[in-house]
């Protein structure tokens, strides 16, 4: 067996040494990296965008807001943002909304917590939804749902389908009253949109709770989820601490729902835009006789 | 000059780094797997760090624990020897961005040469004759015309290309869409690039590569040729250097298109410029490898220029100290390779504890090699587990030499192919020096 003792070291000064010269040590950029909560893993920032932003060691998907996935599943140059310029007021006067809103534009670069639109996905047309996270955690207050509102409209006019992506901790507390009132304005307008024949179709992503859940995200024709997605309407915490019961492993993750039938595909993220198209394709409109 | 550097490679070559480092009194931080926990280069270095689990893409090739066993220990510099990380640009990049020096040439120059579409028409802009064929195929209809075009046969290359990988030969055109889609399939899968273009097959060839060495100055020198023709598929086996088919005139030719080639995209450190050389003196461009190559010994031997070393101090900065009229060839090297394999087996892999090693010796004889009496050979890595390199005055000298050498070379507990080797030196071809890359071919 070798051994580190078994060598002696050389006495070598160090060649052409200059006892002027600074050494840089080594020292690795914040940014440049981030830990995969999931398995631990050291990931490169770079290499992770490059991935979709899942992990490549154990597949979790990490969060990313509105704009990188309108990038993601839309065609490049399609996207066509509408209602950018409605802004949240305080309504009820709650104290230090205001600044939590300005907090929220600073820390998600967006005015409001859903981005709507209209883009291509692999060639076809639908209006688009996408909510973000990095805004007051996707919640809904009235501004989200009107726009959510305003683009099943849109889409209801236009004979399109549209394509939602949902990510939300639930109705804005802040908003009081009037943010749940969005729970029904946003399903009447998905009803009407149904009821003119046009597909409705839901990508859940962690986490999905609360009063979005309880409204569209849970009302589409058909429901994908990312992997192992927290899906619910309230949180495994709350329900555990009513109820005084240990809840079973996996508990509202995509997988539990998936198995319980309240979603119809779990579908990775590299893969969605691929299997959007393949659904819209299907869903479109043949040429009438 | 850096104080520490860590070597993110493992057996023969990173032992041969180790010693570069010993002379020049700089520390060296060795990486390894835990299947290489009792190899030579962790013992031999100053400082060890285990990077993970025995597969290579968890280990050696784990970008991350590699970065970070470099800040933990301090080392400025890291050198990645040959193959695993040594051509990813992703790493050299990695490497800038984290303040550490990436021994080679700059991660943008990597990525550059790694695009052989780039590098062809790189070349071609300088006047650096390339091997007859066209740019990336786009449809079967231009295929067809460019192959017809060419003439058959012609070879179906991918653009990124590497390790033989990504290559389909087509004899008549019926042949072509067939190939086009396969080696396009098994790049897509490879490198994840299935973009593919064709070049004209020209056979009977030689494999002749230049070594050049660029400081950060401007400064270029070429050390001369190795001649890398005897080959199985597509994996070298005996290099020699100088070449017995390169004259001077060639020679000169060819050492002055590798310097054109390297200054023209502004090379810095360590490369080789392969070049396909046919029966009638002709040579055309195929490659450059931005990394030190298994072969460089050869170059070592003929030149007295400690390649490694040079390479450590380019990085840090240092000019050449000699200009390419100083370079002298002396003498003939030759390199076998000696791969843990069962040459009677279909070359299977083999693997086992050394029971019993004894390693030639004698005047100008170097074995290059990781192994030591009772190592585990594992099973995880590639085959080559020494390189025996002779040099003499002429070329039969060297050859005899080698025979002599090759006799000495006992490694028992693993099946290798020394006797092969001593074959192949001992083949007419081989030793009359009028031998192409399809010699193993021929032989059978």
């Amino acid at each position: 067996m070798l051994t580190k003792e078994l060598f002696r070291r050389p006495k070598n000064e160090l060649e052409n040494y200059n006892k002027h010269f600074k050494a840089v040590l080594p020292d690795v950029p914040n940014e440049l990296c981030v830990l995969c909560p999931v398995c631990k893993q050291t990931l490169f920032t770079g290499s992770l965008q490059e991935n979709a932003n899942v992990c490549p060691k154990c597949g979790h998907h990490f969060r990313i807001n509105a704009r990188q996935r309108i990038d993601m599943m839309t065609d490049e140059g399609t996207f066509v943002e509408f209602y950018g310029n409605i802004l949240s007021k305080n309504p009820i006067q709650f104290p230090n909304y205001d600044e939590k809103l300005k907090q929220a534009q600073l820390a998600s670069a967006e005015k409001e917590a859903v981005v709507c639109g209209t883009a291509k996905i692999s060639g076809f047309d639908c209006a688009l939804f996408v909510m973000d996270p990095y805004f007051m955690m996707g919640s809904m207050g009235t501004v989200v749902g009107e726009k959510i509102t305003r683009i099943f409209e849109y889409a209801t006019e236009h004979s399109m389908p549209v394509v939602g992506f949902t990510v939300s901790g639930g109705a804005r507390m802040q908003e009081g009253i009037l943010s749940l009132m969005q729970m029904a304005k946003t399903s009447g307008a998905v009803k009407l949109h149904s009821d003119a024949y046009n597909l409705y179709l839901a990508v859940l992503t962690d986490p999905t709770t609360g009063g979005v859940t309880a409204s569209f995200a849970m009302e589409a024709d058909i429901i994908l989820a990312e992997p192992n997605a927290l899906i619910g309407f309230a949180g495994p915490r709350v329900i555990e601490q009513t109820m005084r019961q240990k809840l079973p492993a996996g508990f509202q993750r995509s997988e539990f729902l998936l198995e319980k039938g309240f979603i119809d595909a779990i579908v990775n993220r590299k893969i969605q835009k691929a299997t959007i198209a393949r659904i819209l394709s299907l869903h479109t409109k043949g040429e009438s006789e | 000059m850096f104080s520490k550097i860590l070597i993110a490679n493992r057996g023969e070559i990173a032992v041969r780094i180790i010693r570069a480092c010993k002379e020049m009194g700089v520390s060296s931080v060795a990486v390894f797997s835990e299947a290489d926990k009792d190899s030579l280069h962790v013992s031999l270095a100053d400082e060890s760090v285990c990077i993970g689990p025995a597969p290579a893409k968890d280990s050696y090739l784990n970008m991350s624990a590699i970065i970070s066993a470099a800040v933990a220990t301090g080392a400025q510099a890291i050198h990645p020897g040959y193959g695993l990380l040594s051509e990813n640009a992703g790493f050299a990049e990695l490497c800038e961005k984290c303040k550490i020096v990436f021994i080679g040439p700059s991660a943008d120059l990597i990525r550059k040469m790694g695009d052989k579409d780039i590098a062809r028409k790189t070349m071609q802009s300088v006047g650096v004759p390339v091997v007859p064929g066209c740019d990336m195929i786009t449809d079967p209809e231009s295929a067809g015309r460019e192959a017809d075009r060419i003439g058959f046969p012609l070879l179906v290359k991918a653009r990124a290309g590497g390790g033989g990988r990504g290559i389909r030969m087509v004899n008549a055109a019926q042949e072509l869409e067939n190939a086009v889609a396969a080696a396009s399939t098994e790049a897509q899968n490879a490198f994840g690039d299935g973009a593919v273009y064709m070049e004209k097959y020209l056979s009977p060839v030689k494999h002749i590569e230049m070594q050049v060495l660029c400081d950060k100055y401007g400064a270029v020198v070429c050390l001369g040729e190795r001649e890398c023709s005897v080959q199985r598929k597509r994996q070298k086996m005996i290099e020699e250097s100088p070449s017995p088919a390169v004259g001077e005139k060639t020679r000169q030719k060819m050492m002055d298109a590798a310097t054109k080639a390297a200054k023209a995209v502004g090379y810095t450190n360590a490369g080789t410029v392969e070049f396909l050389l046919d029966t009638d003196g002709n040579f055309y461009f195929m490659e450059m490898n931005t990394r030190l190559q298994v072969e460089h010994p050869i170059t070592e031997m003929v030149t007295g220029i400690d390649l490694v070393k040079w390479q450590i101090r380019i990085a840090s900065g240092v000019p050449l100290s000699f200009t390419q009229e100083e370079v002298k060839i002396d003498g003939c090297a030759i390199e076998c390779r000696i791969n843990a394999e069962n040459p009677n087996a279909n070359f299977r892999p083999s693997c086992g504890k050394i029971s019993f090693l004894h390693v030639p010796g004698g005047p100008w004889v170097r074995f290059d090699t990781a192994l030591y009496q009772d190592y585990y050979v594992p099973p995880f890595y590639d085959s080559l587990i020494g390189k025996l390199i002779v040099h003499a005055k002429t070329r039969e000298e060297a050859i005899r030499k080698m025979q002599a050498a090759l006799c000495e070379l006992v490694i028992e507990g693993v099946e290798h192919n020394a006797e092969l080797q001593m074959d192949i030196l001992n083949d007419k071809e081989f030793k009359s020096g009028d031998y192409y890359t399809n010699l193993i071919e021929k032989r059978g």
